[in-house]
């Protein structure tokens, strides 16, 4: 029985001392960031990492994503005898919740999982500790650049996502019967608003921050050679695709209200 | 490619999609083009939402910007809509806005329809007329209604057809006068054989009539009769209206005879002429005058029976007509008689009333026919001694 108690304490300790760690890191990331110097060139390196090299791979996706959308739509639309709903129901599912949900874990995945591996492994053979020693802030030059490259790379990938899911899923949907393409855009947007696309598009950035923040907290914070690495990798994608998600039902229920 | 030209490549075509995102959600709510805000009134927008289409003639205008509840209860919800400014030109102040569907279930949005050539322009904000959704649950109930009273009125069709079949199962099997008329092939002889009998009973009804008058003829000559006609004047008191008109002629008399009833006839009541020569200078003046027409007016005083003198009067002038077609060359057409009865004033009670023959000159008209006897009134003026202003009345 001690023992249980004693693993159940160290388990919760471990819980809370995580996000005292994170709590801390950010503030000490945000505090580099906001000081000159300003590391331009790796922030440009970064930018380059997450946005255009993530293009392919959130661009395919986002192609699926289409087809199976329009797919589905018009199995479900036909029997309820709502064909002409087809392109409304593609713009909508696309552009308000599966593009930007599938960018985040598509890019959760590939970056999260690139940057906790690059920074643990630069931990554990103690560049990060050279990098400190030569006067250079490693959270400046390290964390701060990756995060604020994810911030700003997740909402234009999810604008990629959309367009190329929308073409997909009008190609799939004209290959069936006749549609033009600009009767479903008129269609698609018919009744469209602002606040029922933009906030749903930059709600992103929270991914970004997500991503990068995790990512980088979790390689930082590597111990113990090449197991912790390929560690820090598996948890930085676990924790940021599972934080994506739970922060997708905050935001929400934020945009609905804030954002009718 | 460079890594920055890569990064430079990729943000332009990501923020091109995102530009032309914009825009095509821009164009949906006007947001680049000028518009202006209508408000419409409503009791229930029917689950109108925030964003839906505003049409003008079936066009995709505006947006509905904004749907408000009312700040207490009795007033109503109000739908403020931003319209494009094209269609200022078309929606005037008489502009009545409905919420529509689209189909059976589709989505919501508010027709506006087009206003009169003119009526003023509506302005910014401003409230327009509304006519209430038609909703589904409602349609229902009216439907309902008209179903239930279809239902009644088939229900009296039937049972007025019921009724009917009845009536014609009675017919047939002979039953009533219909019935009877129908199936008894008796019945319809005998009224056949009665119309044929009623004929030749007519027939004999009418040489019976025939018969009566030749003998009444024979009568009016017998030895004990002839007297009393002798002494009114005049045998057939149907021949009083052959040649009797109901008025003067309008123009003028060329020439007129005035006599006193005294100077011509035998007593006070009869119509028995005793010194016809008097007449023969009228005589002589209708033979050789080319005249139009020429009436013989006869009136008497104000005493005695008013019926027995219109009679009198009537009788006297068709008796100097007579006289004077008998014994003068001209054509008996143009000579009529006009019998006015009692006349007040002018006739002096010795006289036993007057007489005149009036001639009018060539191209006057023939007055009408007399239909029948009439009693008039009234006398004015000096050549035109006896004026008369037809009032008819009926023959009791």
């Amino acid at each position: 029985m001690p023992s249980v108690a004693s693993s159940a304490t160290r388990l919760f300790n471990g819980f809370f001392e995580w996000f005292g760690s994170l709590g801390i890191f950010s503030w000490q990331v945000l505090r580099a960031a906001v000081t000159p110097p300003y590391e331009w060139r790796e922030l440009i390196r970064q930018l380059d990492e997450v946005g255009s090299k993530s293009l392919p791979l959130v661009a395919m996706a986002g192609a699926a994503i289409g087809v199976i959308i329009s797919l589905e739509a018009r199995y479900s639309l036909s029997r309820f005898g709502a064909k002409s709903m087809f392109p409304a129901t593609l713009v909508y599912s696309v552009i308000q919740v599966m593009g930007p949900v599938i960018t985040g874990l598509v890019v959760s995945g590939r970056v999260g999982a690139g940057m906790g591996a690059e920074l643990a492994s630069m931990k554990v053979t103690e560049q990060i500790d050279a990098i400190e020693a030569s006067a250079i802030n490693p959270y400046r030059l390290l964390a701060a650049t990756r995060i604020l490259a994810c911030i700003l790379m997740l909402p234009l990938l999810t604008l990629a996502t959309d367009a190329c899911a929308l073409l997909t899923g009008w190609f799939a949907q004209a290959l069936v019967e006749p549609l033009s393409f600009h009767q479903f855009i008129e269609s698609g947007f018919s009744g469209a608003t602002f606040n029922a696309f933009l906030p749903q598009t930059f709600k992103t950035t929270v991914y970004g921050l997500i991503i990068g923040l995790i990512a980088c907290f979790q390689g930082m914070r590597t111990r113990g050679g090449a197991a912790g690495v390929g560690r820090a990798a598996t948890n930085s994608v676990v924790l940021a695709s599972l934080f994506l998600i739970l922060a997708d039902v905050v935001l929400v229920k934020f945009i609905l209200v804030f954002f009718p | 490619m460079s890594r920055v030209a890569r990064l430079g490549a990729f943000i332009v075509a990501t923020l091109a999609v995102l530009a032309a995102g914009v825009f095509i959600i821009g164009s949906k709510e006007y947001l680049f083009s000028s518009t202006y805000r209508l408000r419409a009134q409503f009791e229930n927008v029917a689950g109108l939402a925030n964003g839906a289409d505003v049409q003008v003639g079936g066009v995709h205008s505006g947006t509905v910007t904004g749907i408000e509840l009312p700040k207490k209860p009795g007033n109503k919800v109000t739908v403020i809509m931003e319209l494009a400014r094209s269609t200022h030109a078309i929606i005037k102040q008489d502009s009545v806005a409905s919420i529509e569907t689209e189909g059976m279930l589709g989505n919501q949005y508010v027709a506006i329809s087009f206003g009169s050539a003119g009526q003023a322009d509506v302005r910014d904000g401003e409230i327009i007329q509304s006519v209430p959704p038609l909703e589904l649950g409602e349609l229902l109930a009216k439907t309902n209604a008209i179903l239930d009273s279809s239902q009644q009125a088939v229900l009296n069709t039937t049972l007025a057809t019921a009724h009917l079949n009845s009536i014609s199962a009675k017919i047939d099997s002979g039953q009533g006068t219909v019935g009877a008329l129908v199936n008894d092939k008796q019945l319809y002889d005998n009224l056949e054989q009665t119309t044929t009998t009623l004929h030749d009973t007519m027939q004999q009804a009418q040489i019976g009539v025939t018969d009566f008058q030749e003998n009444m003829e024979a009568l009016k000559h017998n030895f004990f009769l002839s007297g009393y006609f002798k002494k009114r004047g005049y045998e057939d008191s149907s021949d009083l209206a052959a040649n009797r008109v109901a008025e003067l002629p309008q123009a003028l008399p060329e020439k007129t005879f005035t006599y006193a009833a005294r100077q011509l006839f035998d007593g006070r009541d009869s119509a028995r002429m005793k010194d016809q020569k008097t007449l023969n200078e009228a005589g002589d003046f209708l033979a050789q005058t080319q005249f139009g027409v020429a009436v013989v007016v006869v009136s008497t005083g104000m005493d005695g029976d008013s019926q027995k003198d219109l009679v009198l009067t009537e009788a006297r002038a068709m008796v100097i007509r007579e006289y004077l077609v008998e014994n003068f060359g001209f054509d008996d057409s143009q000579l009529k008689t006009l019998g006015m009865g009692k006349q007040a004033g002018a006739n002096l009670e010795a006289d036993w009333g007057s007489i005149q023959i009036l001639i009018y000159p060539a191209g006057t008209e023939v007055p009408a026919g007399k239909p029948a006897p009439a009693v008039t009134s009234s006398t004015t003026g000096a050549d035109r001694p006896v004026q008369v202003t037809a009032v008819a009345t009926q023959k009791p």
